[in-house]
């Protein structure tokens, strides 16, 4: 049973990573906590769900969830983050908190609140390896996660985009002496972070088989949790983090009690802002948030 | 240019006038009974509140086209509380306070019937609610507080003995949503006694739970299948319930599931088709017999042709419920006399509340209605068994009480 | 005579009142808590068992509960001190999660079946606290003690050059606004006689943080108005049915979009007052 629960937690542990990329890239840059990612993740799913329902390709999906979100994270940019950018932290925060609860209700209005399954299951074929079994959606949400987190990691490290991005998170004033369209820099963040959030939507959804308006909620705190291990400034953090945390719940799960998971989690992530704020691949100390 | 913009403010004022002059005496002669309703029309469960106003605009026309309640025309107000339960603490002082009304159907979950029976106590107006199972929540909020449901208790002592002897069970493994209040207690404390009491072995020693709203459950149901159970107890609302179906599918444990009545649902039936599912009901949209099959018959359509309902959607227990809440109101007030005037306000909400409290045989949906000490309902309920996208009755139970005329 | 309806409404206000005063005074230091509905259910629960089972009068219950909170504030308060800006918030979003898991782990006070036996207060009882509370943050906010407590929010290594002790002041600040907030918390407790974990989650929180800044973050009646809004503002939209929420979304964004220091700030208060006098 061993070898299954470290698959689980590993499945579960791409979930958070995937999200808590998000969050990161847009914590990261500008120092501001976007409540509304976890319902572009839901958005996400409810996109792709829609495509795969009309027996579309998964690419297709893919595509359409990344889009799709990333298009809604372009609107929040500009009317809730914008207007914000020299106000305390918690405005922007409080005003993507808004955009959270109008998508929760649309997504209600137009899909309903029940949850919305999939007759045919994706990628269902299971190999079996020593006693473990693993489905091939399963392998492919892993796979992607790794990928996207590279992916991301290219373009922040090699890319003249990433170079910028780094610059105006480093000091929004000095970069735009330097000739960087901070306005357009952070559209960008806001817009990669969406499209991220939107293909952890189609991915996960796709592998649960079963969404429903209310899915970002819990998961999207844990991912908040994943971040904050994993160092907000550092994605590959946020790789190591999501399956170190995912393996932990699902152990407390297996070996201790389901009631105190919660408890667990979250008490590690206050040990590790403790005793190392700035995560577990964090830089230096200075890292820390500006006043709120 | 003028002339016929002055003509025409002239014909407008002058048919106004005589609209008002028609409309005041008319309407002071029509009286007007009204009864309140609190839904859940946002939120998680806005399904069930739109559904259910749904249910009662039906019957709100059918009673009016039939010539209203003694002459008099009904309105039901329905007031939406969001799933919060502070909300429906203050939709309940509204309808009593304001609308004057005189009887509530509602609130649905149980935690806003916790705090909102109460509240029918101080303002001494009866409030039913149409989903409540939660053990003991209308036994604490006596007189005026009522459910038109079955304690999970008393539907389990049928629906796990059925499930044992039809799938030879001899051990269970128990899994329960520990963030739901209903689906806590009857996954912590009530399934586990009645396992006891039917002689199956529970082998999970610590609780195996999850918390609502959560996407995986992998770890848990790994765990449930290394143990190897004959069946699984799944406690929880059908729309985690589904999480847990389908990851036992996934993971290839295909054993029966027993449940409570939050499991009664067309969702679920599509999660894992082949895993059968045994959970009680009071209804279900396939019921035989002339008034349930005209109900549906009436409500189906309504229900697909309303904007934000799917629309494959039939009508559910919770339907079935609150149409026959209203409907024992209606017949409270026929019967007892209530004139829906303002100064007999006081006297009709206690003509209404000792009609219930007496009630016994009343025709419902699937079969008498009445009311025992505790508040709940005295009802016939089907042990039914949900398997490759359809639910079959297999057995008829009766929630009778000691001292009261059974179903 | 006030309905009942309304009073209802009124008594979600001074509640929520209280929750948000103890986001204010913790923010008044320049520190952001995600947790206080924590605090606010630690008052719950504590004020519940001391009036059910051990038979203690409201009002003394409140007075033990807010003591306890305060000093588990100020417990907290300590490792609080090393975090900063949205660091310290997310820690203190754990904490409250924590607490909720807690107790709904804690049998003894039923938990996820929450828990009965409470008996009602009034309305004006209620409003007593609030309206004491409000008062004393009020006369608070012209004293030294809000100057020093600006102070370290606004530089925290020049206050400590200038002889103030910003370590008391926050961790003081934690307790302070973890006491208000059992108090919001008991008073919650026996307006609803009923309560579960689930009353005193990450969404409680969040909306403490809420009335504060809609109403206004600068001065103490600013979580007043903040809580009024909050509370009338969903019963006032009833009237888009199934829109009501993406409405109230879109009218949170449009407030803040339009005045994001809130809707009560120190030139308002000021002339508000002013009028008043004269």
């Amino acid at each position: 049973m061993l070898a299954q629960q470290l698959v689980n937690g590993l499945t579960l542990g791409a979930v958070y990573t995937l999200i808590a990329l998000s969050f990161s890239l847009v914590m990261g840059i500008l120092g501001v906590l976007n409540l509304a990612i976890t319902e572009l993740f839901m958005l996400g799913g409810y996109f792709g769900f829609t495509v795969i329902m009309a027996h579309l390709p998964l690419p297709l999906a893919l595509a359409a969830g990344m889009a799709g979100a990333a298009l809604v994270a372009i609107v929040i940019e500009k009317l809730g983050y914008q207007p914000f950018r020299t106000a305390p932290v918690v405005t922007p925060m409080l005003s993507t908190l808004g955009f959270s609860i109008i998508l929760q209700n649309v997504v209600t209005n137009v899909w309903g609140s029940d949850p919305l399954q999939l007759a045919d299951e994706v990628l269902t074929q299971r190999y079996t390896l020593g006693g473990v079994s693993v489905s091939a959606m399963q392998l492919t949400v892993m796979g992607a996660t790794i990928v996207l987190v590279a992916a991301l990691a290219f373009v922040v490290q090699r890319t003249s985009m990433g170079r910028a991005l780094r610059a105006v998170a480093e000091n929004r004033d000095v970069a735009r002496l330097l000739g960087v369209s901070a306005s357009r820099i952070t559209l960008i963040a806001f817009m990669l972070s969406g499209a991220l959030a939107g293909a952890a939507g189609v991915l996960i959804g796709l592998h649960y088989a079963a969404i429903t308006p209310y899915i970002g909620v819990e998961i999207g705190l844990k991912a908040i949790a994943v971040m904050v291990i994993g160092g907000t400034t550092r994605i590959w953090g946020a790789l190591i983090a999501g399956p170190l945390i995912g393996v932990l719940e699902v152990m407390t799960v297996a070996y201790g009690g389901s009631q105190v998971r919660d408890f667990v989690v979250y008490g590690f992530m206050i040990l590790i802002l403790l005793l190392r704020p700035q995560g577990l691949l964090g830089g230096s100390r200075s890292d820390q948030g500006q006043r709120v | 240019m003028t002339s016929h913009w002055s003509k025409a403010l002239w014909a407008a004022g002058l048919g106004a006038t005589l609209a008002v002059a028609v409309a005041l005496p008319a309407g002071a002669q029509t009286a007007e009974i009204a009864l309140g309703a609190i839904v859940p029309s946002s939120g998680p469960f806005a399904e069930w509140g739109r559904a259910n106003t749904v249910t009662l605009q039906l019957l709100e026309k059918q009673v009016n086209d039939g010539g209203g309640i003694n002459g008099a025309k009904l309105h039901i107000v329905i007031l939406d509380d969001a799933t919060k339960p502070a909300q429906a603490t203050n939709n309940l002082r509204k309808l009593s306070g304001d609308d004057h009304v005189l009887a509530v159907a509602g609130p649905l979950t149980s935690s806003a019937a916790e705090v909102t029976f109460p509240v029918a106590n101080e303002m001494k107006t009866v409030a039913t609610s149409q989903a409540s199972s939660k053990p003991g929540v209308a036994k604490l909020n006596r007189p005026w507080a009522f459910r038109n449901t079955i304690d999970e208790g008393v539907l389990g002592r049928t629906a796990v003995p059925y499930f044992k002897k039809t799938f030879s069970i001899k051990t269970v493994a128990i899994i329960f949503d520990a963030k739901d209040a209903t689906a806590a207690a009857v996954g912590g404390r009530i399934m586990p006694a009645l396992m006891k009491e039917n002689e199956i072995e529970v082998v999970n020693t610590d609780p195996l739970s999850f918390n609502t709203g959560d996407l995986d459950v992998s770890a848990q149901v790994t765990k449930m299948k290394a143990l190897n159970p004959d069946g699984v107890v799944v406690s929880a609302d059908y729309s985690q319930a589904v999480t847990v179906l389908r990851e036992m599918k996934r993971q290839g444990m295909i054993k029966p599931v027993v449940g409570s009545t939050q499991l009664i649902s067309s969702a679920i039936l599509k999660a894992a088709p082949e895993i059968p599912v045994i959970a009680p009901a009071t209804f279900y949209a396939t019921m035989k017999g002339d008034k349930p099959e005209k109900f549906v018959a009436e409500l189906q359509p309504l229900l697909r042709k309303t904007a934000g309902l799917p629309p494959e959607i039939e009508p559910s227990m919770y339907d079935a419920n609150i149409y026959e809440i209203a409907s024992i109101y209606i017949a409270a007030i026929k019967a007892s006399g209530a004139t829906g005037k303002p100064e007999d306000l006081d006297a009709d909400r206690t003509k209404i509340r000792d009609y219930m409290a007496k009630l016994e045989g009343f025709p419902g949906l699937g079969g008498p209605i009445g009311f025992n000490d505790d508040g709940d309902a005295i009802k016939a309920f089907y042990v039914l068994q949900g398997q490759n996208g359809a639910w079959d009755s297999k057995v008829r139970g009766c929630s009778a009480a000691p001292g009261h005329p059974g179903c | 005579m006030m309905s009942t309806y309304y009073a209802g409404l009124l008594a979600d206000v001074g509640i929520l009142l209280l929750g948000a005063l103890s986001v204010y005074i913790i923010l008044a230091t320049g520190q952001l808590s995600l947790g206080n509905a924590g605090f606010m259910g630690i008052g719950a629960y504590i004020t519940s068992y001391l009036t059910v089972i051990a038979g203690v009068p409201v009002t003394l219950a409140l007075v033990i509960a807010a003591v306890a909170a305060g000093a588990i504030g100020v417990v907290v308060g300590f490792p609080a001190l090393r975090l900063k800006g949205i660091y310290l918030a997310m820690a203190t979003l754990g904490f409250g999660e924590m607490v909720r898991s807690f107790f709904l782990n804690l049998g003894a006070m039923g938990g996820s079946e929450g828990f009965h036996g409470m008996h009602h207060i009034s309305l004006g009882y209620i409003w007593s606290w609030a309206a004491a509370i409000l008062l004393l943050i009020v006369i608070l906010e012209r004293s030294r003690v809000w100057l020093d407590m600006r102070a370290v929010r606004d530089d925290e290594t020049a206050a400590g050059l200038v002889g103030l002790n910003a370590t008391t002041i926050k961790v003081g600040a934690f307790g302070f606004g973890a006491a208000v907030a059992a108090i919001s918390g008991g008073l919650f407790a026996h307006h609803h006689v009923y309560i579960e974990p689930g009353n005193f989650s990450f969404e409680r929180s969040i909306d403490f943080v809420l009335a504060v800044i809609l109403g206004g973050s600068t001065v103490g009646p600013g979580a007043l108005v903040g809580a009024a809004l909050l509370v009338m503002l969903p019963e006032y939209l009833r009237f888009l049915a199934e829109w009501r929420f993406a409405a109230f979304g879109a009218l949170l964004v449009a407030m803040l979009l339009l005045r994001r220091q809130g809707l009560l700030d120190r030139a308002t208060f000021r002339a508000f007052a002013s009028r008043r006098a004269a």
